[in-house]
């Protein structure tokens, strides 16, 4: 059941599928940016904790990333042409250790323990 | 060779691509060789790739390491370990009880006679004689310095006063219980109570009153006197500044005459000791006590009230809640202490960290709202107290209030099977880690014999602790936490702390 709907968002199997993908790579290439680097954790506790697991260089890596991105639009510019051919939007960092976070909390909330952090609304 | 690290990851990163400078030289004809860097190419996509392979393995954890942790608390079976070595009790003819438990392993014993006076059976006027005598019985005899002697065989002499009994125990090796037992026997019926001693013993006492001002002794010192007052349990232990320089020589005597009587002492012994020697040599010593049996004992009131003692130059502010509990010879004390342990406690080396069992513990710890918590449970000989004490932060008092009383009142509405299991085990394992040597198995003979008048089995100790069960618990939280009375107690930067309405009102809920 869930490979039939995992099917229908198949890149490979599904043209509109295809073109969702080739337009989210084409915007991310633009600025410069990974996938995984979208995920805010002002927005997500999970991702601040994930963020904090992760090795020192990868967290650089997607800071230096992001900032660049961010003085492209300040500009309003795009990133050159030829390293927009080497940018690697898809390649992720991110999605193991905060499918792990998840893991690790759904199951302090199934033993029904106080959750470590939860997210306050300002 | 942490330099010759950095050098070389900054040299591996910093190594172009070749297809790069071939780009730059000749632009149109060769954008099809631009091809986005492989994995391996930079350092954070290498390290990416590591850590992916390291989160892959945690998903099949080794069932080698799951064997025994299971965060699920169960209830399991003690039946191996219930069956220790009798308690031998004699009653000699003089009415003094002689309780021994012998182990016959161990090489070392502790002896001492338990005795059930302390500061509460004083009046105002002498309130303070009881420790001052325990201070005085140490300094020595007619014939002999009790302190040297025992010494010189390799042995420790101690006492202790509480508000309910007085204790004077002696650790030494097996071979010496009954020279032990003689210079004790000694102690209480020869002590040389002269003048001199006594106004150096003053002195010392007295700047000890001065410095233990802001001790966590002093928190509960004022928790009882504003819990108890205007009744006995609640004059401290030390006494008042103005008793404590008018004690003389005939009030330690008289003291000794009317509540050092053998049907009130209890001569424990434990380790490598045998009954009847001790029996015969009890027998022959403590001849010169009275036998008055008569306890004249003031019932204990509780008043619910609160001191502040509000001082903003000391950093941390330690406060104390307390409702009135029961005695200790009422069923429902174990019900409590088994609710002592579900609020448990918890300071800043805590091993369990945010990760304890305790609801409380967990909310204090998560939002740091405390320095350190601890829930207690005294029983007395017709009342007691059942409270939370904690050390915090001046800022955060609200805070830590509101997860008190929440905590204290849940018990009364909303109790789990599991939290239940916990705190039994834990009380359980609590108590027997207590008594792992022969000093603590003596002082707890002692107390039991003074307190229930038997030693509880270890086998009917688990019976009734795992008679405790989630209903029992709510329905002896309803009957001493569900709108009662509180005694607070607080000194400290405590200006946050809040009113004693406040915490009165948060003894019941009107959810349901």
């Amino acid at each position: 059941m869930a490979s039939f709907l995992k099917s229908f968002l198949d890149p490979k199997k599904n043209p509109l599928a295809a073109m969702h993908m080739k337009s989210v790579s084409k915007r991310l290439r633009r600025y410069g940016l990974r996938y995984d680097d979208l995920y805010d954790p002002l927005y997500d506790l999970d991702v601040k904790e994930a963020l904090n697991r992760l090795p020192r260089e990868i967290v650089d890596a997607r800071n230096q990333r992001l900032k660049r991105a961010l003085d492209l639009s300040l500009k309003h510019e795009y990133l050159p042409e030829d390293l927009q051919k080497m940018q690697t939007p898809f390649r992720s960092y991110l999605q193991d250790m905060l499918a792990l976070v998840k893991k690790e909390r759904a199951e302090r909330e199934a033993l029904g323990a106080l959750p470590l952090y939860e997210r306050t609304i300002p | 060779m942490a330099n010759k690290q950095l050098l070389s990851l900054a040299r591996r990163s910093h190594k172009p691509p070749s297809s790069f400078t071939v780009v730059r030289s000749s632009s149109s004809a060769a954008e099809e060789f631009i091809k986005p860097p492989p994995p391996t190419a930079m350092i954070y996509d290498r390290i990416a790739h590591s850590l992916k392979s390291k989160l892959q393995k945690l998903e099949k954890p080794d069932i080698r390491f799951l064997k025994y942790g299971s965060p699920h608390p169960t209830q399991s079976s003690h039946t191996h370990i219930l069956s220790l070595p009798e308690t031998k009790i004699t009653t000699l003819p003089n009415g003094l009880r002689v309780a021994t438990e012998s182990t016959s392993n161990s090489r070392t014993a502790t002896v001492g006679l338990w005795i059930d006076a302390g500061s509460r059976f004083e009046s105002d006027e002498t309130n303070g004689t009881a420790h001052f005598l325990e201070r005085m019985i140490f300094k020595g005899t007619e014939k002999r310095r009790s302190e040297e002697e025992i010494e010189n065989m390799g042995g420790h002499l101690n006492g202790y006063t509480c508000r309910e009994e007085t204790a004077y125990y002696a650790k030494v090796m097996g071979n010496g219980v009954l020279k032990a037992v003689d210079i004790l026997a000694d102690m209480l019926q020869n002590s040389k109570l002269e003048e001199g001693c006594i106004s150096r013993e003053r002195d010392a006492i007295l700047r000890e009153v001065q410095a233990g001002e802001h001790t966590e002794e002093a928190v509960f010192d004022h928790l009882h006197s504003t819990a108890f007052q205007y009744s006995p349990l609640g004059r401290s232990i030390h006494g008042a500044v103005a008793n404590i320089k008018t004690i003389s020589t005939e009030h330690l005597h008289h003291y000794i005459h009317t509540h050092y009587t053998t049907p009130r002492m209890v001569l424990a012994a434990s380790g490598a000791v045998k009954h009847d020697q001790i029996v015969e040599k009890a027998n022959k010593l403590f001849t010169k006590l009275s036998s008055d049996s008569t306890t004249a004992k003031e019932p204990a009131t509780f008043t619910g009230s609160e001191v502040r003692i509000i001082n903003d130059y000391v950093p941390l502010a330690k406060f104390a809640i307390a409702f009135e509990a029961t005695s200790s010879t009422d069923p429902d004390s174990i019900a409590l202490m088994v609710m002592r342990e579900m609020l448990g406690s918890w300071n800043k080396n805590a091993g369990g960290g945010k990760h304890m069992g305790s609801e409380l513990a967990q909310r204090v710890s998560i939002n740091g709202i405390a320095e350190s918590m601890m829930a207690f449970s005294t029983n007395y000989k017709d009342t007691g107290l059942f409270g939370v004490y904690a050390v915090a932060k001046p800022d955060c008092l609200g805070d830590l209030s509101f997860a008190i009383m929440s905590a204290i009142t849940k018990l009364a509405y909303r109790v789990s099977e599991d939290d239940v299991i916990r705190a039994r085990n834990q009380l359980k394992s609590s108590l027997m880690l207590h008594t792992d040597g022969t000093s603590p198995v003596a002082e707890d003979i002692g107390r039991q014999l003074l307190t229930y008048g038997r030693r509880i089995p270890i086998a009917e100790l688990f019976a009734r602790i795992d008679a405790v069960d989630p209903s029992t618990i709510k329905r002896v939280a309803n009957r001493y936490f569900y709108d009662r009375d509180i005694a607070i107690s607080a000194i400290g930067p405590i200006k946050e702390l809040p009113d004693y309405n406040w915490f009165r009102r948060r003894t019941y809920w009107n959810r349901y």
